[in-house]
This record gives C-alpha cells, sequence and structure tokens, in this order.
C-alpha cells in the first residue's frame, strides 16, 4: 500500500509540473512586460529567432554566414535564422498556428502583398517606437509598406520592380529591338514567334503576382474609403493587360509553361523563349537556371509603354521581415533586423533589390558576366523609381490563387484573359466580406 | 495474462484473489498505456478538436478597414457545414475522387489480383524478386513518386511524350480530360504491389489440399484458379477493395504536386486540397473552422461509401 502511495505520489507531482510548464507556455503574453524591463538590460543575454524565405542558392553569400557575423559581434544579442523550405501561404499557416500557440519566431519574412492579412490575422506586433529610429536607412515608399493604420510592422526589406529579360543577341539575329509600344511589342512577338521563338511568355501560375504589378500601375485596386474597401479590379489599366496578353495567346505568340515547373527553365535553356517580364528579384535565378547557355547575351530592360501606362509598373513581390506576436524581445529583434536589412553587398548576391539607401548596390560579378557586363543595379532602380503605389486587401493570396486558375484557363482556351480580373473582383469582396471586413457600396 | 490464470488457481476463493486480478488488470492497461496514450493524443483529441473548431470561423473583430489587427473565433453554429453541403467547388470535387474511385480502384484491384494469382501459380519459379520488384513502388513516399511522375508527363522534358511524339502519336497528360487518368496512373503504379501482397497472402493462406483434392478430380489449373482460389481470396479483395476506396477519396498527392506544372487544377480539386486551402487562406472562406467543417463532411462520405460497400459485398455473398 505504501510503496502504491508513493507511485500515486509520483504521478500527482508529475501532473504538477507538466501542467506548471503548460501554463508557463500560455502565460508568454501576460509576462511580456516584466521580460520588456529586463530587456533593458544590457548584460542580458537574448536569443532572436528568424525565419526567412531567401533563396540561399550556390553562388549566393548565405544568411547564415550574414547571421553568423552579427552574432560576432552581438553576444548578447545572439540569432538564430532559420530557412523556410515552402511557397508562402504555407509559412503563412505555419506562423500563424505559432502565434497562436506562442512559439513562433521573433522575426519573419512577409511580402507586401501578405502584410495586410498577417495583420488582419492578428499576427503582428506595433514596432512603431522603434522602426522610427531606423526610418532614414529605407526608401520611403518601401518603408510605408510595412506599416498599416499608422503602426509599424518591421523592416522592408526588398522591393520586386518589373523589368524586362531579354537574350540581345538573339534579337538581333531575328532583326528586331525591345518595344516601345503596345502595337510593336504584339507584332514583334508575332514575328519572333514565326520562327519558333518568343519574346513575352504567359505565366498563369504568377497571375496573381504579377497581373496586379501590371495592370495595378494604372490605377490602384484597393481603395479605403469611411473605413470601408473600395474594390475596382477591373481598371484600364487591367484591360490593357488583359488584351496585350490575349492578343498574345490567339496568335500563339507566347508560351503558357507555369513560372514555377521545369518546362519553363527548359524553355529558357532551348533557347525557344528569348524574351520575358519578370520582377528584378529573377536575374539571378535565371542565371542559375541558364548556367553557361547564352551567357554575356541577355540584357534587362525597362518595360515599354505596352500596358497604356508609359511603362510604369507595380511590385511584383518585395518583402520586408515583421516583428511577431509575443516577441519577447522586439527591440533588439528591430535593432538586428535593421542591420541585417541595411548588409546590401550580400542580401544583393540573395538577388534582392534593396529597400535599404544606406549604401549603393553593386552588380555582383556572376549577374553582369551574363547580363553582358550590364549595370544591371542602375536598370533595377530606375525600375524601382517607375514603380507606382499599390496596397493589398486583407487574405489576397486568396484572390491570387483564384486568379491563378482562371489564367490556366485562360492559357488552354477555356477562358478569356479578362475573365481574370472579373474573378479578382468576385473573389476579393467575397474574401473581405468572409474576414468581416466592410466592403463599400 | 498468465499471471491472471496463475493467481486464480492458486489462491481460489480467497480475499487476495480480487487484488492479484486488479493487479493483474493495472498490468494489462500498463501495457495498452503506450498504445493508448498516443492513440488519444494524436487521434481522439484532434478529432474532438476538429469537431469543436468546425462550429467556429475568425473573424476580425477590430473595426476598420483592417478589422484593427485583431481576430476573433466566433461561435458560428452550423453555418460553416452549411457552406460546405451547398458548396459547388465541395460537390465537383466529391464528384471527381468518385470517377477517379471507380474507373481506379477496380483496375488497380483486377491487376494486383492477377498479378497475385501470376506469382502464385507454378509458372514462376522465383517468387520472391517478382514480389519485392512490384511492391517497390509503395516504397517511395507518394510526393516523391507525384514529383517523378510530374517530370515523365512534362512535354518539354518527358522521354514518354518525346518518344510517342516520335512515332506520331501527340500526347498532353495535362490536357483537362486526361489530368485525373494520368493521377490515376500514379495511385495504381504505387498501390497495385501493396494490393498485390495482401492478395497474395491471403492465396497462400489456402490450404494445398483443396488443389490436389481438385487435381485428383481432374480440375485444370485455370479451374483451381476460378474455383478455389479467387472465391477464397474474397476477404482479401474486400480488404483491399475498402482501404483503396477510403484512399481515393483522400486523394491529395497527386493533384497537388502536378498543380506546379498544372495550374489549372484548382485549389479545391479534391476535398482534401480543398480543406488544406481552406485552412490557408487560399480559398475563401478561409479558415480551421470552414476547413475542419470540410474533413468533417469528407470523412461521413467516405464513411457511408465504405459501409455502402462492405453491406453490398455481404448481400451479393448471401
Amino acid at each position: 500500500m505504501i510503496s502504491e502511495g508513493k507511485r500515486l505520489l509520483a504521478a500527482v507531482t508529475s501532473l504538477a509540473a507538466l501542467s506548471i510548464a503548460l501554463s508557463g507556455c500560455g502565460s508568454s503574453g501576460a509576462s511580456k512586460s516584466s521580460s520588456e524591463s529586463e530587456s533593458s538590460k544590457s548584460d542580458e543575454k537574448v536569443q532572436i529567432t528568424y525565419l526567412h524565405r531567401l533563396p540561399d542558392k550556390p553562388n549566393m553569400t548565405p544568411v547564415n554566414d550574414i547571421v553568423a557575423r552579427w552574432n560576432k559581434s552581438h553576444p548578447n544579442i545572439q540569432v538564430k535564422a532559420t530557412k523556410f523550405n515552402g511557397k508562402s501561404a504555407e509559412m503563412i499557416k505555419k506562423l500563424e498556428t505559432d502565434v497562436k500557440a506562442g512559439n513562433a519566431p521573433d522575426l519573419a519574412q512577409v511580402g507586401y502583398a501578405e502584410l495586410p492579412e498577417v495583420y488582419t490575422k492578428s499576427m503582428l506586433e506595433d514596432v512603431s517606437a522603434e522602426a522610427s529610429k531606423y526610418k532614414d536607412n529605407f526608401s520611403p515608399g518601401a518603408y510605408k509598406l510595412m506599416g498599416i493604420d499608422g503602426k509599424m510592422f518591421g523592416l522592408p526589406q526588398d522591393t520586386g520592380p518589373l523589368v524586362y529579360f531579354y537574350n540581345k543577341a538573339e534579337f538581333d539575329k531575328l532583326g528586331i529591338s525591345v518595344p516601345t509600344s503596345k502595337d510593336e511589342l504584339i507584332e514583334t512577338a508575332k514575328k519572333a514567334a514565326a520562327q519558333g521563338k518568343y519574346i513575352m511568355s504567359y505565366q498563369p501560375d504568377e497571375a496573381g503576382n504579377m497581373m496586379p504589378g501590371l495592370a495595378g500601375a494604372t490605377k490602384p485596386w484597393y481603395t479605403v474609403k469611411n473605413d470601408a474597401w473600395v474594390v475596382d479590379t477591373q481598371t484600364d489599366g487591367s484591360k490593357q493587360v488583359a488584351d496585350v496578353y490575349q492578343q498574345l495567346l490567339d496568335a500563339k505568340a507566347a508560351p503558357t509553361n507555369p513560372r514555377w515547373d521545369p518546362s519553363f527553365d527548359a524553355s529558357l535553356k532551348n533557347g525557344q523563349l528569348i524574351g520575358t517580364v519578370g520582377s528584378a528579384w529573377e536575374a539571378p535565378l535565371i542565371v542559375d537556371t541558364m548556367g553557361d547557355t547564352g551567357k554575356g547575351e541577355w540584357r534587362v530592360a525597362q518595360l515599354g509603354d505596352w500596358f497604356g501606362n508609359s511603362g510604369k509598373s507595380s511590385p511584383d513581390g518585395g518583402s520586408g521581415v515583421a516583428v511577431l506576436k509575443g516577441s519577447k524581445h522586439p527591440e533588439q529583434a528591430m535593432e538586428f533586423l535593421n542591420w541585417f536589412n541595411t548588409q546590401v553587398k550580400d542580401l544583393t548576391s540573395q538577388g534582392l533589390v534593396l529597400a535599404a539607401t544606406t549604401e549603393e548596390a553593386k552588380t555582383p560579378e556572376s549577374w553582369s558576366s551574363f547580363f553582358g557586363d550590364q549595370d544591371l543595379m542602375k536598370e533595377f532602380a530606375t525600375a524601382n523609381k517607375n514603380m507606382g503605389d499599390f496596397t493589398y486587401m486583407p487574405g489576397f493570396s486568396s484572390v491570387a490563387a483564384a486568379m491563378t486558375e482562371t489564367a490556366a484557363k485562360a492559357a488552354t482556351g477555356q477562358a478569356k484573359v479578362a475573365d481574370i480580373f472579373s474573378q479578382a473582383q468576385t473573389t476579393s469582396v467575397a474574401t473581405l466580406k468572409d474576414y468581416g471586413l466592410a466592403v463599400a457600396k | 495474462m498468465s499471471a491472471t490464470r496463475r493467481s486464480s488457481a492458486a489462491r481460489p476463493g480467497r480475499a487476495g484473489r480480487s487484488d492479484a486480478v486488479k493487479r493483474a488488470e493495472r498490468t494489462g492497461w500498463a501495457f495498452m498505456a503506450p498504445f493508448g496514450i498516443l492513440f488519444i493524443v494524436v487521434f481522439i483529441i484532434p478529432i474532438i478538436y476538429a469537431i469543436y473548431s468546425s462550429f467556429f470561423q475568425d473573424v476580425a473583430s477590430g473595426g476598420g478597414a483592417y478589422g484593427g489587427g485583431t481576430m476573433v473565433n466566433k461561435f458560428v453554429g452550423l453555418a460553416n457545414f452549411r457552406y460546405v453541403v451547398t458548396s459547388a467547388a465541395f460537390w465537383s470535387g466529391i464528384g471527381r475522387v468518385l470517377i477517379y474511385t471507380l474507373i481506379q480502384v477496380p483496375i488497380m484491384i483486377i491487376a494486383a489480383l492477377a498479378l497475385a494469382m501470376v506469382l502464385d501459380s507454378y509458372m514462376v519459379k522465383h517468387v520472391t524478386p517478382f514480389r519485392l520488384g512490384y511492391f517497390l513502388p509503395y516504397a517511395i513516399p507518394g510526393v516523391v513518386a507525384s514529383i517523378i511522375w510530374v517530370f515523365l508527363y512534362n512535354p518539354q522534358i518527358s522521354p514518354i511524350v518525346k518518344g510517342l511524339s516520335s512515332i506520331g502519336i501527340t500526347v498532353d497528360f495535362f490536357a483537362g480530360k486526361v489530368v485525373l487518368a494520368s493521377m490515376a496512373n500514379i495511385t495504381t503504379w504505387t498501390f497495385t504491389g501493396y494490393n498485390m501482397l495482401i492478395f497474395l497472402a491471403a492465396l497462400q493462406a489456402i490450404p494445398h489440399d483443396l488443389y490436389e483434392a481438385a487435381r485428383i478430380d481432374g480440375a485444370t489449373g485455370l479451374q483451381i484458379a476460378l474455383h478455389i482460389k479467387l472465391p477464397n481470396v474474397r476477404g482479401a479483395a474486400l480488404l483491399a477493395m475498402l482501404l483503396s476506396i477510403i484512399g481515393t477519396i483522400q486523394l491529395f498527392n497527386e493533384p497537388q504536386v502536378m498543380q506546379t506544372a498544372d495550374p489549372g487544377i484548382s485549389n479545391s480539386f479534391t476535398p482534401m486540397m480543398m480543406a488544406m486551402n481552406t485552412s490557408r487562406g487560399t480559398l475563401t472562406p478561409k479558415g480551421n473552422g470552414p476547413a475542419s467543417a470540410i474533413a468533417i463532411v469528407m470523412a461521413l462520405i467516405a464513411g457511408v461509401l465504405a459501409f455502402l460497400y462492405a453491406w453490398i459485398e455481404r448481400k451479393v455473398n448471401e
């Protein structure tokens, strides 16, 4: 009986210990104020975790190497960076669960298109005070994208200006040049297609990212009026984009390989695709794909006046790093983040067109040799200046997904390119309502 | 268990007996514990939680255009279930997996049965390499298998597509009506060997006296196969069919992987994909509530189908 009593006691004790541990997890929010005052003591060692989706390809400076440099010079703020292998929607879901469970990383990469969504999902920490200290290190436009409702949630990392990548040698062979107007674009595309070459690509899986970028430059899709959303995705800009791609598809003058399918890379490598609109961060990806094929023959140009907006574009991609709710050391996290996001040379090697203005970015050697010694960074900076504002709505990921699906139908002729934008309209309104947000009219 | 027997035999009718039985019971439960605890933690609790969360929906609560950055988990009653059963996307997803099941499962089961019969016959001398060979695809994780097949389907890369086109046949494995068959092919490739093993085990459990008796009566090999082997693997067939039906209703890996190559595969292509994309927020309505509701309705449908099949099978056999 005694031994049984002991066993019972042991069981009760271990249960109690377990519940203490569990309550420790749960009360992380409540104990925040005390930990904040602790963190002001300079001799305390803090641990910061950072989840990113940077490419980390072989020819780049690894994120972990950059972080290691920080850790060496900052023994009291130790950072652990982890790469998330997967799509951004998967990462957002993971973070959402982590925030609820109270074990989210301190810092996480968040796309500008996703920031409203994660903010509405109550996943972000207000770090306005810290952010304002570092404001001058970043371009004002990008800085603004990391804030909503007058609050700041982190610092911008890169911008995604759209540019035109093309193989100049092939263009010369065909006797064509980068088109400057819409009619010229379609005519040139047809001319090239007759020779089995393509100067434009229609990427159904990127429709949700690139199409708003191209169309949004003319007129924003989402505006807020009296705390309600005004949604208009079928703007003149959208109609122009739809018209261009529809004509290209009808004339079979643009291949429809999805951007992230091996068939797209194959069409680049076998020399079929000799020109494509892409975001600046695609430059090193193209270099990586091509290897030595076409080395020195490719160039980057600004978009022509193809979509009735004198070559303007909105961002396609581009992200910042946000401080997540429940972070125990937001101050130190922001201190690291400011340092990390201004490591211009290293981050440029990751293929980023940086939001940092602290130093001028130089085109990495491996890129310039591929792009015929062109000063890519200068081109990207020009594209950056040419970029219009674009506000995304919360829940845009479901809109992008719906657009992608319709875009795929348009590729096979089951739908029109214009349907992508009408689909965006209905999905946007339904999504906002589902989030419990007001929609105007 | 032996402890129970011994103690009750050694001390019959004494007061200590119930103590011993109790102790034995405790021992039994202790042996059960590793399974029991894991079963509760990874199975029962998640199911209860899914049912619970299916009555809720995340809604912005802070006011303003962005909901003030706060969300509450609002009780919505049966609204999520109402959404699922009235969702056209959900039912066309169910329709897809049903068509898939109706075509793919019989083909796979018949192929598996045929392979098992051949291996069980005297025609094959060395069974082991064949058995292993057919089973090997099952050892490859479903996602990896799907990725490999996507490469084999890809018109720019695939040796199959290129080979066929060189003899004048053009195939597009991603074409609207073909894509389901392309997925079915991956599933069949993966699971035929597995089902074959089920049948082979059943075949080898048949007492060989039956064959001898049949042969003495002058039965041919074919007659033995049709009249002795086939009726005796009915139980195995039921098991294989049930597992396959439940498996194909949950079709996920193949379409999810093939979506990269074919963005036309929608986020709600199969109910499982729909559930995942709903929870991720890449479908509207979003969140764990509607996603759980989808999963629950789908589980009910799968359960009903499996029950129906088992019931019909029993009726037919009677």
